[in-house]
């Protein structure tokens, strides 16, 4: 099995350096995201492990071995692309003996054999005399998922595989693509923009912005401790509000602009001038007076859009305007003053 | 091996052809040009053209002839282009190769139709006869005329597809666009597909031009002796005077007027376009 | 497809392109007419059937010598036009190397060069160096001009290509030569295909050049026929003229079956 280690990573194309000096280390038959916007460099970082691009400075090692000089033919990789790749004049079954037959592994009866498996494996087998053009978008991305596992490669490297698909197919490759994970146990780094994928797919999520590691870490507690203001704006969407930190009647209680107060409990918080987190799916709705949100700062709807199972509100609290995702009931109109709850325990404050 | 010099390598043929075979060849005609009968450069050759009644009315001609050919192979190449470019597929594939079957034949062979149809006694000469709209004796070959038909069915492919290419690029949502903002079809052909389609009227004009400009096998055959042509001169000074250097001369002419003339409305039409 | 078109303009429309098709078509129309005539005389409508001045060219030694002449010639410029040319798109399409834009046009300049002044560039610096004209002076002015349409065709063939083939090809271990040969090749075939038609077919029928170059017995099929037009023309030179247009319409439907008519008409 195959540990990759990435030391001090730096890379320039001309004058500007895209990555700035990145080190991380994924064990062996580890599923990590790459999460991050566009431009970030996550992807530059992936084609870097693959060999597709040389690092400026820095060390990459796959399974113990300095690979930082080594072209891609020579790593023991295989690399799925966002736009497949698949080779348009062989057919499936050529396609995915492809990588076998580069690195001659096994006589052409253990290559057969070894094809036949990998299409079993994502359900393909019947399709194995086709060309890539005649298959949907889904099929064509298990092709490609195929033909990166039946090298049994040290290291999988996939670079947006979902993006081009719906979102239906997403989900059902998201399962898919664990349960792979889970059977074969392949050091596995997976390049998105999109967190949910990140969050549900992965054993720990490697935040990067502008080509630094924000924040590291399993997706819950990533998820749950968002570090920086940017970790918690990129993982659930959540607001950030400007607020003052201050201490009325012994308890600590952030003041937001328009004057009203929101208990934060009990905690060590630095008073002056900071901004809090509130995530969506945490701010609750209630009619005024309701004593659930009694003490609840004070909000008037502007918009609500229903969702289905869900809705979502965005109020003005002052000036300042928050999003909230709740239940469908109880239903308020566009214009309705309500009161917010916000649990004590769910509000990160964030320095600055 | 890295992957610049695998291009490089791949490109060294074609670089070796290029350069050998196109680019020192024109310069030994600019050479020959200016060359003189001791070893020396001179100018005469020029001065002998530019200085000689004849040889200015063929290039006046020349130029004439090139601008009207240009101007109607865009007025029939562009509704050409839209009505392939907006039909279904099918037909299209038909009007595509009834654009190219003549683009692909010989120039010498669909000259050969043209003197068949404009001589004394062909259909075209004969029919304008019985309709009395000629004399008795009219006939189309040799004159400016013919030139102009026979050059305007050579190059009128070259025109269509330049603006083919563009308009199949136009997304025809943006004129359902229009058409849902009030213009009528035409408004919105005018408004819309004519500014948008303009670097392929640009890129047919250029390419109508300077070929027209450049041809000879086509007016030769059709204008005959008496209506001479700039390229026929120098095919002229070639192959019957053997004064090669007057014809290098010539050719360089040639060369000079087609790029001062594009240069100018390659220009226009890029400002106009932005 | 927009629809709600004028009426009037449909109609306008049909009848637009019912002339035009008479007009680009209506000379080849004529020239097979001619050549199926049984009179002495060039004449059309034929007077009667006969295809007594195909005999006759099939007969003919000075058109037997020129069809062999320009269909060595031809096969020769397909061949050094496509292997060039065909490298060259490759090279181009990688964006590899410096000077990228100036390179593509450097390549398809030839194209926009009126061929008249090439070919007495080609001309001179040929009786310069090596004396009288020959067939290699023929097989590289036409491998000059007809080595455009291969880059063209195989850049528009690239161009559609799923860039990261070559890349996935490397993941899975591929070497350089087995990338050019086994992703990079069949990637470019059709290009390389319809390019190789063309080069055919513009050498075949190719006369400016090959007027300028040609000596007694080094004259093409074309500039056989050109001679004849200037002098005395019968209906043999039809009869030839209709087997060219046999050939192109032939080299057409190929062309078609490679990458479709549409696909080249719009590159």
């Amino acid at each position: 099995m195959a540990e990759v280690r990435l030391a001090d990573i730096r890379k320039s194309f001309g004058r500007t350096e895209i990555l700035h000096g990145l080190t991380l280390t994924v064990a062996s038959g580890e599923f990590v995201s790459l999460l991050g916007a566009s431009g970030c460099g996550k992807t530059t970082l992936l084609r870097i492990v693959a060999g597709l691009e040389t690092v400026t400075t820095g060390r990459v090692e796959i399974a113990g071995a300095d690979v930082t000089a080594l072209p891609p033919e020579r790593r023991d990789i295989a690399m799925m692309f966002q736009s497949y790749a698949l080779l348009p004049h062989l057919s499936v079954a050529e396609n995915v003996r492809f990588p076998l037959r580069m690195r001659g592994l096994g006589s052409r009866d253990e290559q057969a054999a070894r094809v036949a498996e990998a299409l079993e494996t994502v359900q393909l087998a019947p399709f194995a005399g086709r060309r890539p053009r005649q298959l949907s978008g889904g099929q064509q991305q298990r092709v490609a998922l195929a033909r990166a596992i039946v090298s049994r490669p040290k290291v999988l490297l996939l670079d947006e595989p979902l993006s081009n698909l719906d979102a239906r197919l997403r989900q059902d490759m998201h399962v898919e693509l664990i349960e792979l994970h889970r059977r074969l146990g392949l050091t596995t780094i997976f390049v998105t923009h999109d967190q949910e994928e990140a969050l549900s797919l992965s054993d720990r999520i490697v935040l990067i912005n502008a080509g630094q590691i924000e924040q590291e870490g399993a997706p819950a507690a990533i998820y749950d401790r968002p570090a920086t203001a940017f970790a918690s704006a990129f993982l659930g969407a959540a607001n950030l509000v400007p607020v003052r930190i201050e201490r009325r009647a012994g308890e600590a209680v952030a003041v937001f602009a328009d004057g009203q107060a929101l208990a934060l409990g009990p905690g060590a918080w630095p008073e002056g001038a900071a901004t809090v987190a509130l995530r969506q799916e945490e701010i609750a709705l209630h009619a005024v007076g309701d004593l659930a949100a009694a003490g609840g700062p004070r909000a008037r709807v502007r918009t609500r859009v229903f969702l289905g199972a869900r809705c979502r509100y965005v109020v003005a609290l002052g000036d300042v305007t928050l999003r909230a995702l709740t239940g469908n009931e109880p239903a308020f109109a566009a214009g309705a003053e309500v009161s917010l709850r916000i649990p004590e325990g769910r509000i990160r404050v964030l320095p600055g | 091996m890295t992957d610049r010099q695998e291009s490089a390598l791949l490109l060294l043929p074609g670089l070796l052809l290029l350069a050998g075979a196109f680019l020192v060849p024109i310069l030994q005609m600019l050479a020959l040009s200016v060359a003189g009968p001791d070893g020396g450069w001179t100018l005469d050759h020029f001065r002998r053209f530019l200085g000689d009644g004849f040889y200015l009315a063929v290039l006046a001609r020349t130029v004439r002839l090139s601008l009207v050919i240009t101007a109607i192979c865009l007025a029939v190449g562009f509704p050409m282009a839209y009505i392939m470019a907006r039909a279904r597929p099918r037909p299209r594939v038909w009007l595509i190769v009834l654009v190219i079957l003549p683009l692909m034949t010989s120039v010498v062979v669909r000259t050969f139709g043209w003197m068949v149809l404009l001589s004394r006694s062909g259909l075209v000469s004969g029919l304008l006869r019985d309709f009395g709209l000629a004399p008795r004796n009219f006939a189309l070959m040799y004159t400016e005329t013919a030139i102009v038909i026979g050059m305007v069915q050579v190059l009128l492919p070259f025109m269509a597809l330049s603006i083919l290419g563009v308009i199949l690029r136009i997304d025809p949502r943006i004129e359902e666009a229009a058409r849902t903002m009030g213009c009528s079809f035409l408004r919105a052909l005018a408004a819309v597909v004519l500014p948008l389609s303009l670097p392929g009227i640009v890129a047919g004009s250029l390419l109508v031009f300077t070929l027209s400009a450049s041809s000879f096998v086509t007016p030769n055959l059709l204008g005959g002796p008496r209506v001479q042509v700039l390229a026929a001169s120098v095919w002229r000074a070639v192959t019957q005077t053997l004064d090669w250097p007057f014809a290098a001369a010539q050719a360089v002419i040639l060369f000079a007027g087609v790029l001062a003339i594009l240069v100018p409305y390659i220009r226009i039409a890029g400002r106009g376009h932005g | 497809m927009v629809r709600a078109v004028p009426p009037a303009l449909r109609v306008a429309a049909v009848v637009f392109v019912a002339l035009t098709a008479v007009f680009l078509v209506g000379p080849l129309v004529v020239v097979v007419g001619v050549s199926l005539s049984e009179s002495q005389f060039i004449a059309f409508p034929p007077a009667g059937l006969s295809l007594r001045w195909y005999d006759r060219v099939l007969s003919s030694e000075a058109f037997l010598a020129a069809g062999w002449l320009s269909l060595r010639l031809a096969l020769l410029v397909t061949l050094s036009a496509t292997l060039v040319g065909g490298a060259a798109a490759i090279a181009i399409h990688r964006r590899r190397l410096p000077g990228g834009e100036v390179l593509g046009a450097l390549f398809l300049s030839p194209l926009v060069l009126p061929t008249i002044i090439y070919a007495i560039g080609m001309l001179m610096l040929w009786s310069a160096l090596f004396g009288p004209v020959s067939l290699a002076a023929l097989w590289i002015g036409h491998t000059v001009i007809a080595a455009p349409y291969v880059v063209r065709t195989t850049l528009a063939v690239l161009a559609d290509s799923d860039p990261f083939a070559e890349e996935a090809a490397r993941t899975m271990g591929a070497g350089r030569l087995r990338r050019l040969w086994l992703v990079v090749l069949p990637q470019c075939l059709p290009g390389l295909g319809a390019g190789a038609f063309f080069a055919f077919n513009l050498s075949f029928d190719e006369a400016v050049l090959s007027l300028f170059l040609r000596r007694p017995g080094l004259t093409t099929l074309p500039v056989q026929i050109y001679g004849q037009l200037e002098f005395s023309p019968d209906p043999s030179v039809a009869a030839v003229s209709s087997l060219m247009i046999a050939v192109t319409v032939g080299l057409i439907v190929v062309i078609d079956r490679i990458v479709g008519v549409q696909k080249v008409a719009s590159t």
